[in-house]
């Protein structure tokens, strides 16, 4: 992926109130070119408020929109070029899969001939190649998916909005759509901007992400980034299991926590700052031979649940509840009641501050 | 037998006899004489010079009024479903006043204004605009019938529209406009074709109640329409079957404009389930500017459509009319006189009487009817719809027509013929024809109100009959109420069956009575006129009774499919 100097998109200071609720609140970023961008939150964090806006169908309170570096504020939706794949694929049902395909060529006075050559080149692209004649009712879910898929690919735009597109298809079908969505992208620049509250899909599917919460953004980089090294509790919390411990900077590469004096990975709590130490469940470890390391703590097993490849483990640290995750076949010597050493690896002792306003955790 | 057997039973030997029997009887004698089968009286429909100017003419009549209806409620009923503006509330519980006043009362008042001695031509030979006086209405009566029950029914079609734009699911229209339609092709594209069975629907049933309304040709005098030709063969309906093939052949046309609207509405039922519903719909504020413009256009919308109950208002409260521009005399007298005559206050009375029989008809049945098809789990409930949906497309026209057919033969001098006494089929054919709209309401209750309360009152021991006393009436008690209020307030006002079924004085309901008045001597017009506001106070309440208790559900009742 280049990064050319204009963003393919730019948000700056948006805002939007609905009545006395804000549903966004100054969110600013930008999207490269060609990116498959993610905004990714719980229900009521303001995301899809976000992509209507950039689809025109909602209108800021305040701040700004940039397509290419160009302001979009004063164009109407049907002038954006940002087509959209709605959560409930809004397939107009008295139209063939052909017409709805078509639909955005006919307002773009496409001549005849040029609309059937590029309706068929994309129903080909999407599989459908000889569903053009069925009406929307009669094709499955995961058909109606690509319809709309396609009456969006077909105005070769530069950019595609998808506002949840697999929520409504079940788990076999949700895998085959995302293998087709990831191929896709892969054989076009465009860029997408895709809407999701499921953190699987977004970390396995986004080159960059934001993470919203409340109207905010909480957070923003690529899904490797924010897994590993969440910069805010919230974050932590929201993309997997999270342990956050409570700590304390000491210098630049150490915390005091309830379970002794860590080393961790980055900055983070240097100069005192009070805070968490996020450890990833998976990232602690049960140190066989008895040794004081760095970061090892004694627990006791307080339960064990058996996942499959994994098993959980309910550790009871002198008052603090921690989960571990191990893999089940290093897991035969645990059993519950028993007191053992953990330890954690320096790189994934991550020290996080405490949010702006106290806050600690998933706020509402 | 268990109850519900039993109740079908019931139900479908009432809709047997008072339905069935007397549409299916109109149909057979229209082919058949004392010489058997017969296709003269049905060619005579299409090759007498007289009856074929009738059906031209009533033809004529309803294309119009389905056409100046449908200019008039599309805009408007896009600017409800679709845009918020101040008033709106308000506005929206006023478009329904148009429908409290039958066209033909409304045609009584309206004359006053039209007339050669009418407030308009005297206006106009004040202003000096023209010579001598002009009988508008007696010059263009068409226009006239057209203008007048074009005012009555474009509310019906508004909310058959309504109703269509507001089951549109938003993000249908939002994903045209994403993909580069304006806003007037998006309606154009998308909203108009999705609406269009609703649209239809709508059309169809202004099609047939102004291609049957009897009142309105008969207070302008215009014989040559088909349903005052047939009016006119009641008096030979023993003697000569050309009414019975005028009766049939507007039923056949009712009949297969519902057959085709409903086919419409199954066609689009069937595809219209895909995905689940988005968000609600924001209605789009209007800029101040557009407010005042709607606010301007519906005060001159309302404005003519309240002319008619304005001026037979004006004509109850005063003595003289004529050649004045406002009337003069100004009296309360009129309105104690309608309660005091003999024939009105006998007619008041009738028909009080005659519209609580049959509301308390219709509840029985609608409720019965439409608990069978929602709850009953009894066999062939789509059929025992569809009857009940039937009257819909039998214009009271033919269910009176029907009736002394059937009945005057059957039962003669019996308290079953109408001809000698109308009383329990005045009421039997109210309840009739306002059936469908109990069934609707009760319909809707039902499906709102979830089985397990039913469920459970049974797994606590309650048979079939208490639960459906204790639990089911009690929840849907609004949506009944509602629509016993409705049949209640038609009733008072049903005008072809009253116009020919009550033939003796002392059975004349309001509706006959007011006909009856208004070409009498003696402020015989005043009289009528205060009957008119009498009743229009009674429908104006009623409708809005049940508005506040069916809430914005009240379109479905008024809904087509």
């Amino acid at each position: 992926m280049t990064i050319s100097a204009t963003p393919a998109i730019e948000v700056r200071g948006v805002t939007k109130r609905f009545g006395t609720v804000t549903a966004l609140d100054q969110v600013s970023f930008s999207i490269q070119s060609g990116e498959m961008f993610f905004l990714l939150g719980p229900s009521g964090c303001g995301k899809t408020t976000l992509l209507r806006i950039l689809a025109g169908l909602e209108t800021p309170d305040a701040g700004q929109v940039f397509f290419r570096g160009e302001d979009v504020a004063s164009l109407p939706p049907h002038e954006r070029g940002a087509p959209m794949v709605f959560q409930n694929y809004a397939l107009w049902p008295h139209l063939n899969v052909r017409e709805n395909v078509a639909f955005g060529l006919v307002e773009r006075s496409v001549s005849r001939n040029e609309q059937k050559a590029r309706v068929d080149d994309v129903l080909r692209r999407v599989g459908l190649e000889t569903m053009g004649g069925r009406m929307p009712g009669q094709l499955s879910g995961g058909q109606q998916q690509r319809v709309v898929l396609a009456r969006a690919l077909v105005l070769n735009p530069f950019l595609i909005l998808l506002d949840e597109p697999l929520s409504n298809l079940d788990a076999k079908l949700r895998v085959e759509m995302r293998e087709e969505i990831e191929k896709l992208r892969e054989a076009t620049d465009i860029t997408f901007v895709y809407v999701t509250h499921d953190q699987a899909d977004a970390l396995s599917l986004a080159d960059r992400m934001v993470v919203m919460s409340a109207g905010r953004v909480n957070a923003v980089g690529t899904p490797l980034d924010l897994y590993t090294r969440p910069p805010t509790p919230f974050c932590a919390e929201f993309l997997g299991e999270a342990n956050l411990i409570p700590a304390e900077g000491i210098g630049s590469s150490a915390v005091n926590t309830p379970l002794g004096r860590w080393r961790v990975a980055a900055p983070g709590l240097e100069g005192g700052k009070s805070g968490h130490c996020m450890v990833r469940p998976e990232s602690l470890f049960p140190v066989t031979a008895s040794r004081s390391g760095e970061n090892v703590f004694t627990a006791e097993i307080r339960g064990l649940r058996m996942n499959g490849a994994t098993v959980t483990v309910a550790l009871d640290a002198g008052g603090l509840v921690l989960k571990a995750t191990v893999l089940t076949q290093d897991s035969f010597g645990l059993r519950k009641g028993i007191q053992i050493p953990w330890g954690i690896a320096v790189d994934n002792t991550i020290p996080i501050p405490a949010e702006p306003g106290g806050g600690s955790g998933s706020r509402p | 037998m268990k109850p519900r057997h039993l109740s079908t039973l019931l139900i479908l030997l009432v809709l047997g006899v008072f339905l069935v029997w007397p549409v299916g009887h109109v149909f057979v004698r229209s082919i058949q004489d004392e010489g058997g089968f017969t296709l003269h009286y049905v060619k005579g429909l299409f090759t007498n010079p007289a009856q074929m100017e009738a059906v031209g003419a009533s033809f004529l009549i309803a294309v119009c009024v389905t056409a100046s209806c449908l200019l008039v409620a599309l805009p408007l009923a896009w600017l409800f479903a679709r845009r918020s503006f101040a008033g709106k509330a308000v506005w929206s519980a006023l478009l329904l006043l148009p429908m409290i006043l039958p066209p033909f009362v409304s045609a009584v008042g309206m004359r006053m204004i039209f007339s050669r001695a009418g407030a308009l031509s005297t206006l106009l030979m004040q202003m000096g605009w023209v010579d001598g006086p002009v009988d508008w209405f007696g010059r263009f009566p068409f226009a006239g019938i057209v203008l007048l029950e074009t005012l009555h029914l474009f509310p019906i079609l508004y909310l058959n529209l309504v109703a269509a734009f507001a089951n549109i699911d938003p993000s249908l229209e939002e994903a045209a406009v994403n993909l580069g339609a304006t806003p007037g092709r998006v309606f154009r594209r998308v909203t108009l074709p999705l609406a269009m069975p609703g649209v239809f629907a709508g059309m169809v049933l202004v099609f047939i109640w102004s291609f049957t309304e009897l009142g309105t040709p008969l207070v302008f005098g215009v014989r040559r329409v088909l349903p005052v030709m047939i009016y006119d063969s009641v008096a030979e309906i023993g003697t000569n079957p050309a009414g019975y093939a005028q009766v049939a052949f507007v039923l056949v046309v009712s009949m297969a404009g519902f057959w085709i609207s409903k086919q419409i509405l199954a066609r689009q039922r069937s595809v219209a389930t895909l995905g689940r519903l988005s968000l609600g719909r924001r209605e789009v504020p209007l800029s101040r500017r557009g407010t005042l413009l709607v606010t301007v256009a519906l005060l001159v919308l309302l404005g003519l459509a309240v002319l008619p109950h304005l001026s037979v208002t004006l004509l109850a409260v005063s003595r003289r009319w004529f050649l004045t521009v406002l009337p003069q005399g100004w009296t309360l007298e009129f309105f104690g006189r309608a309660l005091n005559d003999e024939l009105t206050r006998n007619a008041l009375l009738n028909s009080l009487g005659l519209s609580l029989c049959a509301t308390v008809l219709d509840v029985l049945i609608g409720f019965g009817i439409a608990w069978l098809c929602v709850r009953g789990r009894i066999r062939g409930a789509d059929w025992l719809d569809a009857l009940a949906m039937l009257p819909l497309a039998v214009p009271g026209l033919v269910i009176a027509f029907g009736y002394i057919g059937c009945f005057s033969g059957a039962f003669p001098n019996t308290i079953m013929d109408p001809r000698f006494n109308p009383v329990i089929l005045l009421s039997v054919s109210y309840a009739i024809r306002r059936l469908p709209y109990m069934v609707r309401a009760a319909h809707a209750g039902l499906e709102q109100v979830s089985v397990s309360y039913e469920e459970a009152a049974a797994n606590l021991g309650a048979t079939p009959l208490r639960v459906v006393w204790r639990v089911t009436l009690p929840l849907i008690l609004a949506n009944l109420l509602a629509g016993g209020i409705l049949c209640f307030s038609f009733s008072m006002l049903e005008v072809s069956d009253s116009l020919i079924l009550a033939q003796a004085e002392e059975f004349f309901p309001i509706t006959k009575a007011i006909y009856v008045l208004q070409d009498g001597l003696e402020n015989g017009l005043n009289v009528a006129s205060a009957m008119g506001v009498w009743a229009m106070a009674l429908l104006g309440a009623g409708i809005l009774l049940a508005t506040s208790l069916m809430g914005k559900r009240i379109g479905q009742m008024f809904r087509a499919g």
